[in-house]
């Protein structure tokens, strides 16, 4: 059976609360119940954006702070599961991929996004010096490349899109 | 009432000066207590009438001078300490004539109520130290936490100090008139801790060293049980009190104060004592900011924000090895699940098997 990287709804430590969601980043079977004991719990997620400590409301209307989503996340475990291939889930793609653990699904490809990925990695992911100076060598991202590769397998037009915005 | 009024109480009629005047340091004759067997003033009289102690400075400097061993430095040096040595008999001086050849009042003399033996009147700040204090933090701009522990006195008190001669100050540039009377006439009655400038010993600690102030959390009184084998220490009983509350030791305001008298009980001397007290706050400095480099470095290892277009991703990286064997680790990340509850399944031992 699969092994999924998804969210688990969780009651807060005051109860469970309508309006007030909180998740687990849990590592479960496929075909498991959502909120079922999972094999892992890798981390939290708080999908509801938060005020910075010692802000209003007001402050982040003027631009003084921006609201924050919480999340938390063994890195080195979640990486793990990835290479032994657990399928994570949309959200959790999405979470993932905003630390560069995963390719973003959806994410305009190109010089200006890889280097956004690259500031955000954790040293954990940050490729050894070996392979870093291979890939500069192609001067090509990984996921511009691995967006290519798919599209001259697919026999497609977006290599050409690539290389447009190229 | 009137036999009290003529008989002992008749001490009281014309106050001391420079004494705090309290029943208890009065026997039933109506006598001061600390004169009979004390011969401190006697002492005073003669130090003042000694003619070796200090030389005339003129005679002093001239003899430096002439003595060829000696360079300007420490020359100098010299005509300092002279200086000091001075200054500090001068207020000693002043002070035994304030008291007009009186001795000092012993701890048993502090005592307004002659029946509450345990109460002893505590010294209130001078008005040099006042001054001094509102001086150090507001126009020298030197930091609260600094000065309280150069003048030995409590951190709030000297908040409220700045606060206070603030407030002062600005009647004054109003010309509100002050209740200056008043504040001298209780300054008189009560004891002072002074602040003596250009002396050997211009500060004297104002706080008690062991003095703790009470903790809310410490004031209801708990009845707990704890076996006899068992060592129960303070630690233990803060923790009784409260989960997060330190132990006694580790509330006392100026923690510095209880090493300094450490020190002298371990007969070092001043130069040693100072030695050991830079070497102290020099290591706390670097433990402080090896702490603060540490965290910084933490927080750049762990620690990610992703802007997005409206607000923040704050990633924080985790273990997830805490959760230990049975998954249920209390320091664990992540909303735990729940187990059943085994203690009412057929062969289980609900007996303990083992008292600690």
């Amino acid at each position: 059976m699969v092994l999924r990287l998804r969210l688990a709804r969780v009651a807060t430590p005051g109860g469970a609360r309508r309006h007030a969601p909180i998740y687990n980043i849990v590592l479960a079977q496929a075909r498991t119940a959502r909120d079922s004991l999972p094999l892992e719990v890798l981390g939290t997620y708080n999908p509801i954006p938060t005020l910075p400590e010692g802000f209003s409301e007001k402050d982040v209307k003027e631009g003084k702070a921006r609201k924050q989503k919480d999340i938390k996340v063994d890195v080195a475990r979640a990486k793990y599961w990835l290479g032994v291939g657990a399928q994570p889930s949309n959200t959790v793609w999405r979470l993932l991929s905003l630390i560069g653990l995963l390719e973003p699904k959806y994410l305009p490809t190109g010089p200006q996004t890889e280097k956004a990925l690259k500031a955000v990695r954790f040293p954990t992911h940050v490729p050894s010096s070996k392979t870093a100076a291979g890939s500069e060598a192609t001067e090509e991202g990984v996921v511009t490349q691995a967006i290519r590769e798919a599209a001259v397998a697919k026999g497609c037009l977006i290599s050409t899109m690539v290389r447009y915005q190229e | 009432m009137w036999t009290w009024l003529k008989g002992p109480g008749k001490a009281f009629r014309k106050p001391l000066p420079g004494s705090t005047n309290y029943l208890g340091a009065y026997d039933k004759q109506g006598q001061l207590a600390r004169m009979k067997n004390n011969r401190d003033g006697d002492q005073a009289d003669r130090r003042r009438n000694e003619p070796e102690a200090l030389e005339d400075e003129d005679v002093a400097a001239k003899r430096d001078m002439e003595d060829e061993n000696l360079s300007e430095e420490d020359r100098e040096l010299r005509a300092e300490q002279r200086k000091i040595a001075r200054a500090t008999r001068e207020a000693e001086v002043d002070d035994m004539d304030e008291r007009e050849g009186r001795p000092r009042e012993r701890l048993t003399d502090l005592r307004p109520y002659p029946l509450n033996h345990g109460f002893r009147s505590q010294p209130v700040l001078s008005e040099d130290l006042r001054e001094m204090l509102y001086i150090q933090t507001v126009e020298q701009g030197h930091d609260l936490s600094s000065v309280a522990a150069t003048f030995g006195v409590d951190l709030r008190r000297v908040a409220a100090v700045v606060r206070l001669k603030t407030i002062e100050k600005q009647w004054q540039a109003e010309g509100k008139p002050l209740a200056t009377a008043y504040s001298e006439a209780v300054l008189k009655m009560l004891p002072t801790t002074p602040f003596k400038p250009n002396t050997n010993n211009p500060v004297t600690p104002h706080e008690p060293i062991n003095d703790l102030p009470v903790h809310p959390s410490t004031r209801p009184q708990i009845f707990y049980p704890a076996s006899e084998s068992r060592s129960f220490t303070c630690e233990d009983a803060a923790a009784v009190f409260d989960r997060k509350l330190l132990p006694a030791d580790k509330r006392i305001p100026l923690p510095m104060l209880v090493d300094l008298e450490k020190w002298k009980n371990e007969g070092l001397n001043r130069a040693e004592r100072t030695a050991r007290q830079i070497e102290k706050d020099r290591s706390a400095r670097e433990e402080a900011e090896t702490k603060e480099r540490k965290k910084l470095e933490w927080e750049e290892r762990t620690q990610r924000t992703v802007p997005g277009r409206r607000w923040d991703f704050n990633f924080q990286d985790i273990s997830a090895e805490k959760v230990g064997k049975d998954g249920r680790g209390r320091d664990a990340i992540g909303f735990r699940y729940g187990m059943p509850h085994i203690d009412r399944k057929a062969g289980v031992v609900k007996i303990p098997t083992s008292v600690q």
